[in-house]
């Protein structure tokens, strides 16, 4: 998308500086102050069940903008996962109510049904020849459709509580008190951020987001890359499903409506360019904390729970304009 | 390359020329598969026929008639403005995308709503305020976006966010519908006409105007041109002196207002200014965006006819109408989903394999 070259940086310096550069800092100095403010101006923030709440809220978000950062990074996009979540909830959640399916054919179900659908939208993008978020604006469609025929027209009430070891209750707790869902993004993210930064294959998606032809001229796989993309994106979302499903109960209609928005900010906060090209899963986790964070701090203050989504929406303003401000200065050099 | 170039030349060749060459019927073909508005009315035909032919013969739960179809033109109205609306920053091109349609129209009609139904003023100064509103909520994406530079995804994902918010605060997550309010549904109902069927009145008041007012603008006047331009190739445009940000600034100025009006015909539609009505489900933004991109505006920028945009608004329409129909209970809403979806990907799958086959641009 982006016509002349960005290049990434090639330029050796202290490795401190290169693991976390530009945004990632700001956005953990941000964090920090933020934390910082709130244990001091609340009692009840720095508590061990609020920081729980916090971490396991932001998880499932988390989770699938691991996937959702390289499909940005290759100037894609995937405006589906919120569908996607709906699909593999509603048949995770009927199978291990009805079929009493045990966690592990639980979990494995839901991932290769994520990495199915997210196949299919890699499929389209890359076979197709269709721009992303035209495929992806019609998959969501189609997606909730198949959520909705699963459905049936009622929400899946009494859900067991098989796959708890990722809820948000007692016996989703980790190590450290941080709940194991918490512990699942962290890993994800730490294992992509080692691929996308070491790994020639991860680079690569570096490449096609600078300049896809470019990158086939230099004897990338494009397709291959592209919906490797989208398909690691599917299998996250069923991951994160998992998550969602968690302590079971209740699992309703419109599960998973909006998700990706909040996915995609979280991902364009932590300094991903929506141009393609540049950003880290590192970046996105740290994104999504700080959503996490903010929606905690106004219930906390008591201000209007509606006025996160106004936070939201100057935070992404913010980070991205400070990044702009950076590749302007960067450009001039 | 040489195979690529080979392709071409046999593309270019088997182009029909009058006078010679080509079987005369496969013009016709080539015409559907490659326009998208004639592919887009042929399939609005099939469409109406197939459904009136099976409202026939009794497999529909009610008449699929003109009077049906005429009162479905009721929710075209927000479809097909907003879809204008895409068209217009879609075709400002460098990523153009507008994802606040759906909370402008919230926040606006929040407005609209405070004005008649709190404050009570007359209708239509409060009718033009509102509008006015929604051009300025669309003037803060458009100088995100052209003078600071912001891609257009993340600016209007922000402002999405932000103005579905204070649309939310501004009257404590209630909707407003005070005796004024509910008076303006009177601005929505069916007029009686001779000839043809009785029409809802926001069709003739206020989407044949828009609709006639963007025309206009992109086709006739100057500023259409630039904005063409702008979308095709914007460092072009500003060798050929062409105020890029300005035009560009304008494109999502044009949205807001759309954006403003709808607001209007909701607020009055539904009797009540509701703080999530462009946001509530999947939101306004997304089918608006979808009409856009069947209508055959290129993601890309620079290409797109109103009359596509028109006539995909229409088709989604009377085929939503037909589904809804053909199925029992709450079963039709699904199968309109599916059908937007599969009708999206499959008309920019064809339009791709098109375009690649005949070598031109990208869709």
């Amino acid at each position: 998308m982006t016509g002349l070259v960005q290049a990434v940086p090639l330029r050796r310096r202290r490795p401190v500086a290169r693991a976390v550069e530009g945004q990632e800092l700001a956005l953990v100095v941000v964090v920090a102050l933020l934390w910082l403010a709130l244990s001091l101006g609340t009692d009840t923030f720095l508590t061990g069940s609020n920081l729980r709440n916090i971490v396991f809220g932001v998880a499932a978000i988390a989770i699938i903008g691991v996937g959702m950062t390289p499909v940005i990074v290759t100037a894609g996009i995937d405006v589906s996962v919120g569908s996607m979540v709906a699909v593999v909830m509603v048949v995770v959640a009927k199978l291990i109510r009805d079929a009493g399916t045990p966690a592990p054919l639980a979990i494995l179900v839901a991932v290769a049904l994520g990495l199915a659908l997210g196949s299919l939208n890699g499929l389209l993008v890359s076979l197709g020849g269709i721009h992303p978020i035209i495929v992806t604006f019609g998959t969501l469609n189609v997606f909730r459709f198949v959520a909705l025929r699963v459905f049936d027209s009622k929400q899946v009430t009494g859900v067991p509580d098989t796959l708890a070891w990722f809820g948000g209750g007692e016996a989703g707790r980790g190590l450290l008190g941080v709940p194991h869902a918490g512990w699942l993004a962290i890993v994800l993210a730490a294992l992509m951020w080692c691929y996308m930064r070491y790994w020639a294959t991860g680079r690569h998606w570096y490449a096609i987001g600078n300049d896809a032809n470019a990158a086939r001229l230099a004897g990338i796989n494009v397709r291959r890359r592209t919906i490797a993309a989208y398909s690691l994106t599917g299998l996250l979302v069923g991951l994160a499903a998992c998550v969602l499903i968690g302590s079971g109960g209740l699992v309703q209609q419109n599960a998973g409506a909006g998700l990706e928005l909040q996915v995609i900010a979280a991902v364009v906060i932590g300094g991903t360019s929506i141009l393609g090209g540049r950003g880290t899963v590192l970046g996105t986790l740290l994104g999504a904390l700080l959503v996490g964070t903010l929606t905690s701090a106004i219930t906390l203050l008591g201000w209007r729970s509606e006025l996160t989504e106004l936070f939201i929406g100057l935070f992404i303003l913010v980070a991205v304009g400070v990044d702009l401000v950076r590749e302007r200065r960067r450009r001039t050099r | 390359m040489t195979t690529k170039t080979a392709e071409l030349d046999k593309a270019r060749d088997e182009q029909p020329t009058p006078g010679h060459s080509a079987p005369r019927w496969t013009r016709p073909l080539r015409l559907v598969l490659s326009e998208r508005v004639a592919l887009l009315s042929v399939l609005l035909v099939v469409v109406v026929v197939w459904f009136w032919y099976l409202g026939q013969n009794d497999y529909l739960v009610a008449p699929y008639d003109a009077d049906y179809l005429a009162s479905a033109l009721e929710t075209m109205v927000p479809l097909c403005l907003l879809g204008l609306a895409e068209f217009i920053v879609i075709v400002s091109g460098r990523g153009g995308i507008d994802l606040s349609v759906g909370s402008i129209v919230s926040l606006a009609g929040m407005a609209f709503g405070f004005m008649v139904g709190q404050w009570g003023w007359p209708v239509f100064p409060a009718l033009v305020l509102t509008v006015l509103v929604g051009a300025i909520l669309g003037a803060v994406n458009g100088a995100l976006i052209a003078y600071l530079g912001f891609p257009a995804l993340i600016a209007t994902l922000a402002t999405y966010y932000a103005y579905g918010s204070l649309a939310l605060v501004s009257n404590d997550n209630a909707p407003i519908s005070t005796k004024p309010v509910q008076d303006l549904h009177s601005l929505t109902r069916a007029i009686d006409l001779p000839v043809v069927p009785d029409l809802p009145a926001q069709v003739l008041t206020f989407l044949v105007p828009c609709v006639l007012v963007v025309w206009l603008v992109v086709n006739r006047t100057t500023y259409g041109r630039r904005l063409y331009a702008i979308g095709t190739n914007d460092v072009a445009a500003r060798f050929a002196n062409i105020n890029v940000r300005q035009s560009r600034f304008r494109a999502y100025v044009a949205s807001g207002l759309l954006s403003g009006v709808v607001a209007v015909v909701t607020v009055a539609q539904f009797a009540s200014a509701r703080p999530d009505a462009g946001t509530v489900g999947n939101g306004m933004a997304l089918p608006a965006i979808t009409i856009a991109v069947l209508g055959g505006v290129a993601i890309s920028g620079g290409l797109g006819r109103v009359a596509g945009v028109v006539i995909a608004a229409l088709l989604i329409v009377w085929l939503n109408a037909g589904i809804l129909l053909a199925f029992e209970g709450s079963d039709g809403s699904q199968f309109q989903l599916f059908a937007l979806g599969a009708v999206l990907v499959l008309s920019a799958l064809l339009n791709a394999i098109t375009l690649r086959r005949r070598g031109g641009v990208p869709g």
